[in-house]
């Protein structure tokens, strides 16, 4: 059976956020895609399916959580976590109905990430 | 609570001013209008008022409307006195902006109601306008933890991925290390801040002030942590 290539989509409209993703995963065995915007993440995925992303929930145009939305109809397989620099308890209570696995506030240590993208493929079998 | 009572005819004061008293309240006397505008428009005047509609220098309307055009987020409760059967009076004083009315000769037990009436109203007046202030800076706290938190995530993991990379025994091992403390403290801090803004939406508005500490203790007992780590790595 083919391995599937663990790759993980970051979707930040802060490019610093997706160097610092790039470095945090580099040598570890994943490999980054970055998405700037929603938009972007979704052409992506429909180009070829990611089964693990982080999203930042304050994204320009659609936000993180309508695009997990999205993605979890989708792909209701995949592993979908949350980032965020703040945020209240609305958002949260939101980010569960919208489906998210999991959901980290910024900053957050390398090891949380490396640890939760394992998880991530443990779960999906990858 | 203090009071003034703008009354020109010194029986009607003298029995307004005991009844007051008797009911725990300091009382501030006006012998005429001007008297009571003066007392009005200073700040730290009595929040609740009971102006005589007749009286001489200003009378008890033109008070009122003075009062309603000062810029303030703290207006008085005002009580007109009247006499009895003047609806149109009771109208016209009720639209220049007085909030309730009295007729004369007016009732102890009625004077009460309606002092403690107005005194529920100045209570959730306060309480209104901390909540309103302490929900303007919990939303400035909250956007200045979402720009400090977006270089702090950059700065967080090149620290730790330095320190994964250097030596321990390296001189610049320990300079890194001290980079990391601080970070660690910032995002603490930034963690604490939430946590307290996360209060907006439960029923902790009796404070005056924010008490970061103290808010973000409570944090564990809400069924609401966050994953967030800055210890490791």
């Amino acid at each position: 059976m083919e391995m599937k290539e663990k790759a993980i989509l970051v979707v930040d409209d802060e490019g610093a956020i997706l160097d610092i993703f790039d470095q945090v995963f580099d040598g570890t065995g994943f490999r980054v895609v970055r998405a700037d915007c929603a938009e972007t993440a979704l052409e992506i995925l429909e180009e070829k399916p990611i089964d693990v992303m982080f999203l930042d929930l304050h994204l320009p145009q659609m936000n993180g959580i309508e695009l997990c939305r999205i993605v979890k109809s989708k792909f209701p397989h995949s592993v979908v976590y949350a980032m965020t620099g703040y945020s209240n308890l609305y958002e949260v209570a939101s980010c569960h109905a919208a489906g998210f696995d999991d959901y980290f506030e910024k900053p957050v240590g390398i090891q949380m990430l490396r640890e939760a993208a394992e998880k991530a493929f443990a779960r999906t079998g990858a | 609570m203090r009071i003034l009572i703008a009354e020109d005819d010194l029986t009607s004061m003298s029995m307004l001013a005991a009844v007051l008293q008797k009911a725990g309240h300091e009382v501030v006397e006006a012998a005429d209008g001007a008297q009571a505008w003066e007392v009005l428009h200073k700040t730290g005047a009595p929040k609740l008022a009971i102006l005589d509609w007749s009286m001489p220098e200003m009378d008890g309307l033109e008070v009122v409307r003075r009062v309603r055009m000062l810029e303030t987020d703290c207006p008085p409760y005002i009580i007109m006195l009247t006499t009895r059967d003047q609806k149109t009076d009771i109208v016209t004083g009720l639209e220049a902006g007085a909030d309730d009315y009295l007729a004369k000769p007016f009732d102890i037990g009625e004077l009460r109601a309606r002092v403690n009436a107005g005194r529920r109203m100045i209570l959730l007046q306060n309480e209104l306008r901390e909540r309103e202030k302490l929900q303007g800076v919990l939303e400035m706290a909250g956007a200045v933890c979402h720009e400090l938190n977006q270089p702090l995530q950059s700065v967080l993991s090149l620290t730790e991925l330095l320190m994964m990379e250097v030596d321990p025994g390296d001189p610049n091992f320990i300079k890194i290390r001290t980079i990391k403390e601080g970070v660690d403290r910032i995002a603490e801090l930034t963690r604490k801040i939430r946590r307290t803004a996360q209060y907006r939406s439960k029923p902790y508005l009796s404070g005056r002030i924010i008490d970061i500490e103290g808010a973000s203790q409570g944090e564990n007992n809400h069924g609401n942590e966050r994953k967030s780590d800055t210890g490791r790595g």
